[in-house]
């Protein structure tokens, strides 16, 4: 109810934990000891800790680590072998892994180890060392499921965060290209790399960014899908102010632009921001596809937008309240089929709709071997027996399945859900009114996108209000001539070279 | 007010709406009820008679920086006398607004909605228009001008289909009435293009006076050649004889025309774009008046106006019996007393600034 | 959560109440033609409506059996509008005049001079359109209306949209919708020509070209019983006559603002009279109309129809399209007889009917300043009867299809 009272009383708890700052003792069984309690030890399997004396200093030395999130090996012959075998100066000369820092106090053990890394305390040092070894389990780079291209690259992002990290690097050398991290949430805390190209990207914005993340005051944001709900300025609205994907090369475009790409460990997609109603829009398949057939598939996107969204609405609007309108041979013949359905034509329509939202979510939910079953289900059944049965008339299951087939043109997975509701609500109002009504909400639902802003910017930007940009809007231009970055955004380098 | 991002073409997109909106509403047939056959003339008098006035008025605001229509009268008038005239101004845009509300409502009900009663049609229009002018100026510009292609082109597409049926020998005998009945009846309905004074009231929203200027001389001109072109094709349509007989020339021609001949009853598909443009035209007309209102009681925030402006609309615009009375009665006299406080009112405020010295500054 | 649950509330609510306009496409019915018979009593009128049948024809499979395609109902009324109402008494839903293809008068009521009122009231709602085609029957329209049984297009508005564009186009009957009339009527000075159609098949007169009937006397052998020929002439509302189909062409041929396609007709044959010559008649520009207007004393009216022809048959076989002398003789011959025709039925507007079906009233306007003077000067009364007319038929093009020559029919025999 009260987000900022709220977020207030957390921060005074942070404060109070930074004050009674647990540092580390000087002798190691000590030490042993306090953290053996922290991490319930014993209760923990995976827990795991090794003592042994290290050979350059022939003091004791204790390793903690999870052994579920870190590489064995990499323990073994990074940190054991070397501690039990090697002489040398200081550790650092002993333990040569790429990573190693030093630690003070017990808050900083606990996070080190939390995410990944094993601890070497040494006896009579008031230091630890922590060392990278994580390892944290996750799938290989695979193709995206939901944004599929017939043309482009195939990969998508994984859940780890240093995998998607190097897909987007892998496309776009350069060395202002930036990972910040920021860490999130209270009792968990994780990772959240921001991406962006230093010299482009609008530091107004970034810092907006760099502010909702830390206002964040969660006890735990474990993927980037919860982050997005946690950043968005409106949780009402019915329309995405922040792009997802899953599409490394798509989040590159935006990069190479200006835009700032979020990315976390565990979610195998990205968040672009600023988003427009555009970027929802597109594809990253338009940009692929030469000048001609991009902008064909964008005319066929635009059909498909319009018919998922209205043709429902106007087939009842038009019917109830408009029969003036049909052309004469198409009136006759859904009046005859209409003359024995039992119910008014209104529910009919909510009937049919209904049921392709439910086969599509049994189609989402059903396991894999059963899939083909849903298609003759949903097209036997809903189709063509409740035709003969008579309880719907077969012009129904031409619109109904119109308007939910265009409804998968729509392929970005915020703005699907968002036609799709929207649908339902311009069939409300349809039946309310007809055209009049119909037409009313539109104009509101129109209205209302022009005032949605995301981090400041329009969402109709830069059509209205207008702003330099490459001209990629309802169409595309030649890539050859696209010369200004998004103006909207306001890039420092406005310029595009080409 | 704040400055908003709006450049010229989202203001062109709003002249075009509010101005051009005449087109398709009962303005026409207004008009031939005085000039016959050669009532498509008439607009190009209106325009001439009132157009000096408003470049003096552009003038004056170019003078004054950073002024909207409101404080410049408060600056050159002084503020009693300013908050009078102001006043007057919020009147007859607010007059307007409610004659055009009951206009709007009638039309949509005899042409579309037979059974329904004009209340509930007009409450419809009233909650758009509440929620739609609720989204604030730089919302409502943007959304003109993304749903203005749409619109033109379905006008677009009613002129190519009308065109063919018309005959154009029917303008003869060119001057209708007479030439003096046309100039005057022409000269008297100035007011059709009052419209361009109230959006100077959004003068302040623009990001310079060049950006304004520019989005509303080409609007204006666009408009009225719109305006006289659809009004010669009704003219050409029709003859002088049933002009005079049609109270909604707009909505008659989309019900004549047909899409070859498997479509042939096409009206709906055309009211469904006049109505969108009805209503962004209501939208916008209302927020200027609340607009108006809020800078004559020398208030911050002006959108609290909104409400109840759009409430009042209501019992007022009912009070009137029927559609006829309506329309030719109290509607054409609003428009004759509002053309010469038009016309009058930049020369006033360019008189007493020019007494005041105002001017010489730069 | 409270959101949401009023949005339901409100979807919920606009359902129920919506429904002051709302009716479902089988609640309705649909009128296809509407027939209007003078009655006994002064104001009032037959109404019979043809109503079309959904259940027949328009789905595979579906309708009645044994149903008929369209039933047609008659009750007397005061208006057509006001009968709608009344017809529920014996028709069970209600009945939408949108989908109205044609309004059938009966000859008796176009001469009674009631029509003009009957239409006048219909046009004030928006049921019916203005692109409504009126159709002149010469026995009552309910008789029409009633015995029209077309055997191929069952359904009706099928018929009637098929049946008018097709006859209008090749010009045996002018194209006549509602908005044509009232122009026509409202501006007082031409007459109005409005499709001639029956079902009483007379005893058929022996025609000398393919289209010099009227409806009723077309020989035809088989087919549907009805019957478009020719045109009723409706001045000030009023009908005054019936033109044959060559008139109706002719006269359609001389107005610019009616479009025509390629008619198909004959002309004679100048050199061998006996036969005739064949061929599409193709009006590609607008006839010129000149009129010099002069106050006191007869206006002149020069009148140029430029057209082409494309010759397809000469059953006598003379070589026209090689022999320059014959082509020659051949264009003569045909402006001449186009020339003939036309100063026949212009001499018969002239002096029968006071004014013309041509439209012809719009070529003077151009002379006066203001309506006032034009409605003084008065076209139909004083200046279109008194006027001196000049017509000039001018072939522009004359060509003679694909083929070469003709087969010597001679030559083959041997």
């Amino acid at each position: 109810m009260f987000p900022f009272l709220k977020s207030k009383n957390q921060t005074k708890d942070n404060n109070k934990d930074n004050s009674q700052k647990v540092l580390i003792y000087k002798e190691v069984e000590k030490n042993n000891e306090y953290i053996r309690q922290l991490f319930f030890a014993e209760k923990n399997k995976d827990f795991s800790f090794r003592t042994l004396t290290a050979k350059y200093i022939q003091k004791k030395v204790h390793i903690f680590f999870y052994s579920s999130i870190v590489n064995s090996e990499k323990i073994y012959n990074g940190i054991i072998r070397p501690l039990l075998e090697a002489d040398g100066q200081s550790i650092k000369d002993v333990i040569t892994i790429e990573s190693l820092t030093e630690i003070k106090d017990f808050d900083q053990v606990v996070n080190q180890i939390n995410s990944g890394k094993a601890v070497i305390f040494i006896d009579g040092d008031t230091t630890a060392y922590s060392i990278d070894v994580a390892e944290f389990q996750a799938r290989g780079v695979e193709k995206p499921e939901n944004e599929r291209v017939v043309k482009g690259p195939k990969e998508g992002f994984t859940e780890a965060l240093g995998v998607n990290v190097s897909l987007l690097r892998k496309r776009f050398h350069n060395h202002s290209l930036i990972a910040e991290t920021a860490l999130i949430g209270t009792r968990s805390k994780l990772e959240v790399s921001l991406m962006y190209v230093n010299d482009l990207v609008d530091q107004d914005i970034l810092k907006n960014v760099r502010e909702r993340l830390e206002n964040i005051s969660a006890d735990n944001v474990s993927s980037i899908e919860l982050l997005e709900q946690y950043i968005e300025e409106r949780p009402y609205s019915i329309f995405p102010t922040i792009l997802y994907t899953e599409r490394p090369d798509y989040a590159a475009q935006f990069i190479e632009d200006g835009y700032i790409v979020l990315l976390m460990n565990n979610s195998s997609a990205a968040l672009v921001l600023p988003a427009t109603f555009w970027s929802f829009f597109h594809s990253s398949e338009d940009r692929y596809a030469r000048f001609l057939f991009g902008n064909f598939t964008r005319i066929i996107r635009m059909l498909a937008f319009a018919i998922t969204l209205l043709s429902s609405a106007t087939y009842i609007a038009v019917t109830n309240f408009h029969s003036e309108m049909i052309p004469p041979d198409l009136l006759l013949a859904i009046t005859s089929a209409r003359e024995r359905v039992p119910i008014p034509l209104f529910l009919e329509v909510i009937i049919m709709e209904v049921a392709f939202e439910l086969i599509r979510e049994a189609g989402i939910r059903i396991p894999n071997p059963l899939g083909p079953t849903i298609g003759i289900v949903g097209a036997l059944i809903l189709g063509q027996a409740a035709v003969e049965a008579g309880v719907i008339s077969p012009i129904i299951v031409i619109v109904a399945a119109l308007s939910g087939l265009t409804s998968f043109a729509i392929q970005n997975t915020s703005l699907n859900p968002s036609v799709r509701l929207s649908r339902f609500l311009f069939i409300f109002c349809a039946s309310f009114f007809g055209m009049l009504s119909l037409v009313a909400a539109l104009v509101i639902w129109v209205l209302y996108m022009s005032s949605i802003k995301s981090f400041g910017v329009p969402f109709f930007a830069p059509l209205s209000p207008h702003f330099k940009s490459r001209g990629d809007i309802y169409f595309r231009n030649v890539i050859k001539h696209e010369f200004w970055r998004p103006g909207q955004i306001k890039p420092k380098d406005k310029r595009k070279s080409n | 007010m704040k400055k908003t991002r709006l450049k010229s073409r989202e203001l062109f997109a709003i002249v075009v709406v509010v101005v051009g909106f005449k087109l398709a509403d009962t303005t026409p047939a207004q008009y031939a009820q005085e000039g016959q056959n050669a009532f498509w003339l008439m607009p190009i008098i209106s325009f001439l008679v009132i157009f000096p006035s408003f470049l003096l008025l552009m003038y004056l605001l170019k003078k004054y920086k950073d002024k909207n229509l409101i404080q410049l009268m408060m600056i050159i008038l002084g503020r009693p006398l300013g908050t009078i005239t102001g006043l007057v101004v919020f009147f007859i845009a607010y007059g307007l607004l409610i004659f055009d509300a009951r206009n709007y409502a009638d039309q949509t009900k005899l042409l579309y909605f037979p059974e329904s009663p004009t209340p509930v049609i007009l409450v419809i229009f009233l909650i758009v228009t509440f929620f739609g002018a609720k989204r604030g100026f730089q919302a409502i510009g943007t959304s003109t001008f993304v749903t203005l292609p749409y619109l033109k082109l379905s006008v677009f597409m009613l002129a190519v289909l009308i065109i063919q049926k018309v005959v154009w020998l029917r303008i003869f005998p060119i001057f209708g009435e007479g030439l003096g009945t046309i100039l005057w009846e022409g000269a008297k309905r100035g007011a059709t293009f009052s419209d361009l004074f109230i959006i100077t009231i959004a003068y302040t929203a623009f990001k310079n006076g060049k950006t304004f200027s520019k989005g509303i001389y080409f609007g204006a001109l666009f408009a009225l050649f719109e305006i006289v072109f659809f009004f010669l094709l009704y003219t050409t349509l029709y003859d002088y004889n049933s002009i005079d007989k049609t109270a909604f020339p707009f909505h008659d021609i989309t019900q004549y025309v047909n899409f070859g001949e498997f479509f042939t009853n096409v009206e709906t598909f055309f009211m469904v774009f006049w109505l969108g443009a009805a209503f962004l035209r209501f939208i916008i007309l209302v927020y200027l008046a609340s607009w108006i209102l809020g800078e004559v009681l020398y208030m911050d925030e002006f959108e609290p106006f909104i409400l109840p402006l759009t409430f009042f609309i209501f019992p007022f615009s009912l009070l009137v019996e029927n559609t006829i009375l309506n329309e030719l009665v109290w509607r054409n006299s609003l428009f004759i007393i509002a053309t010469p406080i038009f016309i009058l009112l930049p020369l006033i405020l360019w008189v007493t600034a020019k007494a005041k010295g105002d001017l010489k500054k730069q | 959560m409270n959101r949401l649950s009023l949005l339901l509330y409100l979807f919920c609510f606009s359902t129920l109440v919506g429904c002051y306009d709302r009716i479902e496409l089988e609640q309705q019915s649909y009128v296809i033609a509407i027939g209007i018979d003078k009655t006994d009593e002064e104001g009032l009128v037959d109404v019979t409506f043809q109503i079309a049948n959904p259940e027949v024809g328009s789905t595979p499979g579906g309708g009645g059996e044994g149903e008929e395609p369209k039933e047609t109902v008659t009750l007397t009324g005061t208006d057509i509008i006001s009968a709608t109402t009344t017809a529920n008494a014996f028709v069970s839903k209600e009945l939408k005049l949108d989908h109205t293809k044609a309004i059938v008068i009966s000859e008796e009521l176009a001469r009674s001079g009631e029509f003009l009122r009957v239409i006048q009231a219909a046009t004030r709602t928006n049921q019916i359109r203005r692109g409504v085609q009126i159709i002149v029957t010469k026995e009552p329209a309910q008789e029409f209306l009633n015995n029209n049984k077309p055997k191929m297009e069952t359904r009706p508005h099928k018929y009637y949209q098929l049946m008018l564009n097709r006859a209008s186009e090749i010009g045996i009957i002018p194209d006549a919708d509602v908005h044509r009339f009232f122009q026509i009527t409202e501006g007082d000075a031409d007459l109005f020509l409005a499709p001639y159609a029956t079902t009483e098949i007379e005893e058929q007169k022996k025609g000398t070209t393919e289209d010099d009937y009227i409806a009723g006397n077309v020989p035809q052998q088989g087919g549907s019983s009805s019957q478009f020929m020719g045109s009723a002439v409706l001045k000030e509302g009023t009908m005054i006559d019936v033109l044959n189909g060559a008139e109706t062409r002719i006269a359609l041929t001389l107005d610019n603002t009616i479009e025509l396609t390629d008619i198909y007709s004959t002309y004679k044959d100048p050199i061998k009279p006996k036969y005739r010559v064949a061929g599409s008649f193709g009006k590609k520009r607008n006839t010129e109309v000149n009129i010099d207007y002069k106050k006191n004393g007869t206006t002149k009216i020069d009148i140029l129809v430029p057209f082409e022809l494309e010759i397809f048959s000469v059953p006598s076989l003379v070589d026209y399209s090689r022999n320059e002398k014959n082509k020659e003789i051949l264009r003569k011959s045909i402006e001449d007889e186009l020339e003939e025709n036309a100063k026949v039925l212009i001499k018969k507007s002239q002096e029968e009917y006071g004014s013309e079906p041509f439209y012809w009233s719009l070529y003077v306007r151009d002379n006066f300043k203001t309506v006032k003077e034009y409605e003084q000067a008065d076209w139909n009364k004083k200046i279109f009867p008194t006027a001196e007319i000049n017509i000039e038929y001018h072939l522009i093009k004359l060509e003679f299809g694909k083929a070469i020559d003709d087969t010597k029919l001679n030559e083959v025999r041997d």
